[in-house]
């Protein structure tokens, strides 16, 4: 199962059981008589607590290893593209972008199987530097800052056409600002 | 003490934040149809709306709470009416100057007018001052209120008190009982007055550079914290005093014995305070400038902010309701359904606060799912209830004998059904703040379209809700009353 899969399914089985949890305090309340409730809750309250707290250290634990800024660090990348977004475009480069005239000099090509680095910045406003593969999925993502280059490291198991959709809110044709490049 | 002058003013309060409300929901189902491309509406119209709704939903949901916990404070402490009044006349002031800056000066810019798009005017020119201005007048009506009544609970309350710390004691002080309705209105209020000091320094950094003529820049990554530190807290104090209401009013109507303030409670929430104040760093996790060390307590905030409440709140319903006789109304209804929405809209917040889901989710359709999960199927429920309960009182009526099955339904299909779609377009990578979908993602327009009609579904109940509500308040100015 696909990650994108996994959230939606995990999500969606905690919210069912959530709603049929509630569902059945719902009911148990409306047959109810005095003199009932909950038995022993401290007991069940301990119990609570301790099994939410576990489980949130445990994903704590497996996911933080997980995050983007720890990926391919110790690795040197194949590849370095430059990436320059300015009101409604995308400059992509494989040498450094002169910010007085941001010009894509040639059309991107990447290797598969081998970590390349984006260095992401922004001419004028925040922009969002989202990369999808042909399926339409959203493959990873970083922020383009004026003033800031954020370095996006990534390894594309794909060959293929690679579409980059603006991801930050950006002005009136904020869903029209996107650009291509290609992993082989 | 509940004084005519406060249900006067509170009525206010409610048909005002409701006709918003119902303004504001018409905004979002437009621009939902217009994703869908059953309508067309041009992109800089689109994205007005887009501000306008963000906005309006923000500041009316943050001063709802403010509201019912200020009426239900008077039971304990002596409440200001003039600070009311001058708080809903700022807020009044301030709600014109957006709407007039987004409908007439076609400013759109985005409820987070991140730094710095608003001085890329594709508006006219004087829109950009006035909407922060407008933010401004909303901030100090809210800010000078919070103060005053945190002022008011203090001169009844040691901060000891007030912070329900004798309750982590072994020596338990059993002279001075703190309500969780003090605890927890305590608690929310120095967040928003935190929140809203963080919205004046980011205000003045606007107009400093504003008025500099180019001598004077900000630094990007300063003001999105600023921004995000501001509007993150904002949205989850809001939360938090509507469960303050909850915790007030839930036994209450449902003729059970009321909250007590236990070890766990205090501990709960004098950790969801602390937690709550740097959760605001998972929004800027896609920032990888930002130092590691903060995305690290990003997701360690984001947990262990919402844990405390939510499992200590959850607990405390489940132990109210479980195998006990319940008087069930329309108002304690829909605090128990709040308190299913906001769990619900929890999970989502929570898969989408780890670090590792967020670099495919960021951005994408699942943000607005998982908020308004925890608005329009959590929050918005508190302060209905609320609204419902105020709106009894104030006709002498608690003892409703109309039937609420129907609203119930149609608000669980309504609601739920909305939020679906989006959860659904954010799993499949769908952007958000987009006016209308690429072509390669297929299904998007279809549930676009199938979330406006089901958001309509939801409006009805809410028009239908607030006739019934606002009937009733509207007898407080009745000279014969």
């Amino acid at each position: 199962m696909k990650a994108h899969e996994f959230v939606l399914a995990l999500f969606l089985v905690s919210a069912i059981a959530i709603a049929g949890l509630f569902y059945y305090f719902f009911l148990s309340s409306r047959q109810a008589a005095d003199g009932g409730g909950v038995s022993n809750p401290t007991k069940k309250r301990f119990f609570f607590f301790t099994a939410l707290a576990v489980v949130m250290i445990i994903l704590l634990l497996v996911t933080i290893p997980k995050s983007p800024y720890f990926l391919f660090t110790g690795e040197n990348p194949s590849k370095v593209v430059y990436v320059a977004a300015k009101q409604y475009s995308f400059t992509l480069s494989s040498s450094a972008i002169d910010p007085q005239n941001p010009v894509s000099t040639e059309a991107i090509e990447l290797p598969a199987g081998q970590p390349v680095e984006f260095r992401v910045t922004s001419l004028d406003v925040n922009h969002g530097f989202g990369i999808y593969n042909e399926r339409a999925e959203l493959v990873t993502q970083t922020q383009a800052m004026p003033g800031y280059v954020n370095r996006l490291r990534w390894e594309f198991t794909e060959p293929g056409t690679y579409n980059i959709l603006c991801l930050e809110f950006c002005g009136a044709a904020h869903s029209f600002m996107r650009t291509t490049f290609t992993v082989k | 003490m509940t004084t005519l002058s406060l249900k006067k003013i509170t009525s206010a309060w409610i048909i005002t934040i409701l006709a918003l409300f119902v303004l504001a929901i018409a905004f979002g189902i437009t621009m939902r149809f217009n994703q869908g491309a059953n309508i067309n509406l041009d992109p800089a119209k689109f994205y007005s709306l887009l501000t306008t709704h963000g906005v309006t939903m923000i500041g009316i949901w943050a001063v709802a709470g403010m509201v019912a916990v200020n009426y239900l404070l008077a039971r304990y402490v002596p409440v200001s009416t003039s600070l009311n009044v001058f708080a809903f006349i700022l807020t009044v002031v301030g709600v014109v100057m957006l709407w007039v800056t987004t409908f007439i000066g076609h400013f759109h810019a985005a409820w987070t007018f991140l730094y710095p798009l608003p001085f890329y005017v594709a508006w006219e020119k004087w829109a950009t001052p006035v909407f922060l201005l407008g933010l401004g007048v909303l901030g100090i009506g809210w800010f000078v209120w919070a103060v005053g009544m945190m002022l008011q609970i203090l001169k009844k309350y040691s901060l000891r008190h007030t912070f329900a710390w004798q309750h982590l004691t072994t020596k338990h002080d059993v002279a001075v009982e703190t309500p969780p309705f003090i605890l927890i209105t305590t608690v929310s209020l120095i967040g928003i007055i935190v929140c809203l000091l963080a919205a004046v320094v980011l205000l003045v950094l606007f107009f400093a550079e504003y008025f500099s003529s180019g001598s004077f820049v900000n630094d990007p990554l300063l003001m999105k914290n600023l921004t995000y530190f501001f509007g993150h807290t904002l949205a989850n104090e809001s939360l938090y005093l509507g469960l303050a209401t909850l915790y007030e009013l839930m036994p209450e109507v449902s003729g059970r014995p009321k909250f007590k303030t236990t070890w766990y409670v205090a501990l709960g929430w004098n950790c969801t305070m602390v937690f709550v104040l740097t959760a605001f760093f998972h929004h800027l996790y896609m920032d990888f400038v930002q130092p590691v060390g903060f995305q690290m307590i990003g997701q360690l905030a984001s947990y262990f902010a919402s844990l405390p409440a939510a499992a200590v709140t959850a607990f405390s319903v489940m132990v109210l309701v479980f195998k006990n006789p319940i008087k069930w109304s329309l108002t304690n209804i829909l605090f128990f359904l709040g308190v299913v929405g906001w769990l619900i809209g929890g999970v989502g917040a929570l898969i989408d606060s780890t670090v590792s889901n967020n670099i495919f989710l960021h951005n994408t359709l699942w943000v607005p799912a998982h908020f308004h999960t925890y608005n329009a199927m959590g929050n918005v429920l508190f302060s209905l209830a609320f609204f419902n309960w105020a709106a009894n009182e104030f006709v002498g009526n608690q003892n409703e004998t109309k039937s609420y099955s129907l609203k119930i339904v149609l608000l669980l299909i309504g609601g739920f059904g909305f939020v679906l779609m989006f959860y659904f377009a954010g799993a499949y990578s769908v952007p958000r703040r987009y006016s209308v979908y690429p072509q390669e993602f297929t299904s998007a327009a279809l549930l676009a379209s199938a979330g406006a009609w089901f958001a309509c579904i939801y409006l009805v109940v809410i028009l239908w809700m607030f006739f019934d509500i606002v009937k009733k308040c509207f007898k407080v100015f009745s000279p014969s009353y």
